[in-house]
């Protein structure tokens, strides 16, 4: 009775909070105009200009901004409008595990955004002044590979009133594997949303291992079905969580479907009693876009649980691992599904959020890679719009030659691919060291970048942090441009047979032993393996290839010709023996994360390692302005407009990987008074 | 070094420049021990010839030319800086 008392007398509350609070979110809102269907259960589109609703600015995840108040004229004048510390930063200041990666949503006067260990901040989006806090409490060992919250989604539910608390929600997904919907006004948990305002995602994988199975994407909203995959850690087991895609009422959290690869009809409504969903399949890591017109959510999948040995797995993860799966978001069923590499063995699974677009009359879906290849496919059908060729006669290797697909689809539209290595882009400070890498590479297995794992050191080019990565490319539809920043660095990589990785302690997460030593274990396959990312000379700790190691380019959608490509970032930050060279010089360093592009014609991206911040020219690739960071920039931005003014906004929060120092700060920009 | 570990690339398969070059500077090194005049126009030699090859190579990509050409020409700057001694010790009756 007291019990049902307090919910009763909070509910009040909140309804009374909602009401005062609510009303500047909802008129602007309700500038979309789309609230003509009441009987659906589609979200009222929000358009992206003054506000960033979705993670990927719209709907179609083109990253676009049509504001174009700030030009490449006066971006030179460019200041800080506030700088916002978030306040979470790993303990004892050591950069830790922490790549907040965080683009955060903008809708009315306020910015919602998550933080790396899932804490949820709305802020005054004009002065950073900080509206509210929801704090998930997730525990450390919930971090799998990295502290990341990439973002959340907001869902406005037609059928409620307006005012009514959690009209409008926002969504997030943790790293220790829950859905939590609050209140976009007033962060106070939606209780109607499963569990007091949380979904346990563990529900159906099995043996909770904290750190193994982890949400770091937005999740995706189509038709009132909040969908969401999951990060599995890569090459544990083959007995890892599985990669099930789940479709959850956005309303009451309740499972719709889901989406289990390997037996989709018996896991539709969830795992029969004592089951689990099926393990070790190919999980969907990144976000997920959704056509809400259509009602299709399209899953960038990745690879199975063990990347780099294959013969054990099953014939549907051979069908769907490194495939973009469409779906009917509102069963769950499958429509189509188109596959970027067979059998892969290079962990080139889709690390990108896909962008819809009209691509000469048809509902398009472009989709770019890891292995660089960028595909244009029919948004209904899945028909490549582009022409995809194959490649034939590959190299088979040793290992399991009979696994390893002799034939390979290549987009033969655009790549963001370079030539294959040869020895002179072997690199150094001196004749010396660029001898011994030399050495080193007429030493490796190398037969361009479908060359298969060997037991042997074998270079693998572009190595997993692509080509594209979760960053995504960005589409200006209005100039006929796709803007990707891509990876330009190989990987080291070799295959550990089990008695070698046994006694060199590889063991997976969670195993009683506890972790140890170095590569990944890949349990239940011959092999563990380690990699060498970025191919490091172990003379200077410098690349043994030449830069650049990463660039931007501008893609012609019509031809898929380039505009122009040119290399992403200084050497300021780096140089040999792990030194910073100060050097202000274009050199083109590895990079995270995406571009955010304005109807003004400018590109405005982080993710470079040297960070900084920087405006660059879409009609010539020219850097206009740079401000630098107080860490990496690996996030998305976004830009956005409030009372008539723009903005332009980016997460400067590091990430260890890279190697770019760790922050709270979220900086906002804008032209002076 | 060089000239070892040149011969082991070339052995491998690859460009023939470290080897030539370590064998220049090994025979640059002994002709500077004589304090001969010969070593700076060996050197030059070799140095005109990394030019050359360097060139050939990566042409006008200046990261690339780092590796190749700056400790090089480090070298050949201090070579010039020994001209006064070697020219002295060329002057004297031998």
């Amino acid at each position: 009775m007291n019990l049902f008392l307090h919910i009763r007398l909070r509910r009040q509350l909140l309804a009374l909070a909602g009401a005062l609070l609510c009303v500047p979110a909802l008129s602007a809102l309700g500038q979309g105009g789309g609230t003509t269907e009441p009987l659906s259960r589609k979200a009222m589109p929000i358009p992206v200009g003054a506000d960033w609703p979705y993670y990927g600015g719209d709907g179609t995840a083109q990253r676009f901004s049509p504001l174009s108040q700030i030009t490449p004229a006066n971006v030179r004048q460019l200041e800080r409008a506030f700088v916002y510390h978030t306040g979470d930063l790993p303990p004892g200041g050591s950069a830790g595990k922490y790549a907040a990666e965080t683009t955060p949503l903008k809708i009315g006067d306020s910015l919602v955004m998550c933080t790396a260990m899932n804490r949820l901040i709305s802020i005054d989006a004009a002065t950073g002044a900080e509206r509210w806090r929801f704090d998930p409490e997730v525990p450390r060992e919930a971090i799998p590979y990295g502290a990341t919250c990439r973002g959340v989604a907001a869902y406005t539910d037609p059928e409620r009133a307006e005012g009514k608390p959690c009209k409008v929600r926002v969504i997030e997904a943790t790293l220790d594997a829950r859905l939590i919907a609050l209140d976009l006004s007033t962060g106070e948990p939606c209780t109607e949303f499963g569990n007091g305002g949380q979904v346990d995602l563990w529900e159906g994988i099995g043996d909770k291992v904290p750190g193994f199975y982890a949400v770091t994407a937005a999740p995706t909203v189509v038709g009132g079905v909040v969908v969401t995959g999951a990060q599995v850690k890569d090459g544990q087991a083959e007995d890892a969580p599985s990669g099930v895609i789940r479709g959850f009422d956005a309303v009451t959290g309740a499972l719709v479907w889901a989406w289990d690869l390997a037996a989709p009809e018996e896991m539709r409504s969830g795992p029969p009693e004592g089951k689990t969903y099926t393990r070790g399949t190919p999980n969907m890591w990144t976000t997920a876009t959704a056509d809400e017109a259509r009602g299709i959510v399209y899953l960038p999948l990745g690879n199975s649980a063990v990347d780099y040995y294959g013969s054990n797995r099953s014939e549907a993860e051979n069908a769907y691992a490194t495939s973009l799966v469409a779906l009917d978001a509102a069963t769950g069923e499958e429509l189509w599904h188109f596959q970027t590499v067979r059998h892969d063995l290079w962990d080139y699974d889709l690390g990108s959020q896909p962008t819809l677009l009209d691509y000469k009359g048809e509902p398009a879906i472009l989709l770019s890679s890891k292995q660089g290849d960028l595909f244009i496919l029919n948004r209904e059908t899945g028909a490549p719009l582009t022409p995809v060729g194959e490649l034939t006669d590959l190299p088979q290797g040793d290992i399991e030659p009979e696994y390893v697909a002799d034939s390979q689809p290549v987009s033969l539209w655009a790549t963001l691919r370079k030539p294959p290595l040869t020895e002179k882009r072997m690199w150094g400070m001196t004749p010396i060291d660029q001898l011994y890498c030399r050495i080193r590479f007429r030493q490796m297995v190398y037969d361009g970048y479908l060359t298969p794992p060997s037991t042997r050191n074998y270079i693998q080019y572009p190595g997993y942090y692509g080509g594209n990565d979760w960053g995504s490319v960005a589409v200006d539809t209005s100039r006929g441009l796709l803007i990707a920043n891509y990876n330009d660095i190989p990987n080291l990589t070799r295959l550990v047979p089990r008695a070698e990785a046994d006694a060199e302690g590889m063991r997976p997460v969670g195993s009683p032993e506890g972790r140890a030593g170095r590569g990944q274990p890949q349990v239940g396959a011959p092999y563990g393996v380690t990699t060498n990312a970025g191919w490091r000379s172990g003379l200077t700790e410098l690349p043994c290839t030449q830069p650049p190691y990463g660039g931007i380019t501008a893609i012609d959608l019509a031809t898929g010709d380039t505009v122009w490509d040119t290399p992403l970032g200084t050497a300021l930050r780096n140089g040999p023996f792990g030194l910073p060279s100060r050097l202000p010089l274009k050199i083109g360093t590895p990079n995270n994360g995406g571009a955010v592009l304005t109807g003004s014609g400018l590109i405005f991206i982080g993710a470079a390692v040297d960070n900084l911040f920087r405006a660059i020219d879409i009609e010539t690739g020219e850097t206009l302005w740079t401000d630098a960071l107080p860490a990496g920039g690996q996030a998305n931005p976004i830009s956005y407009e409030v009372d008539g003014r723009q903005y332009v906004l980016i997460a400067a929060t590091g990430h260890h990987a890279m190697e770019t120092g760790v922050s709270d700060a979220i900086i906002a920009y804008r032209l002076p008074d | 070094m060089l000239l070892a570990g040149g011969l082991w690339l070339i052995f491998l398969g690859g460009s023939w420049y470290y080897a030539l070059a370590g064998l220049g500077l090994i025979l640059t090194g002994t002709l500077l021990n004589r304090g001969s005049m010969m070593a700076l126009w060996l050197y030059l030699l070799v140095w005109t010839g990394t030019l050359g090859w360097a060139w050939w190579e990566s042409g006008s990509d200046w990261w690339a030319q780092l590796p190749r050409m700056l400790s090089p020409t480090v070298i050949l700057l201090l070579m010039l800086a020994c001209i006064p001694t070697l020219s002295r010790n060329g002057r004297r009756p031998s």
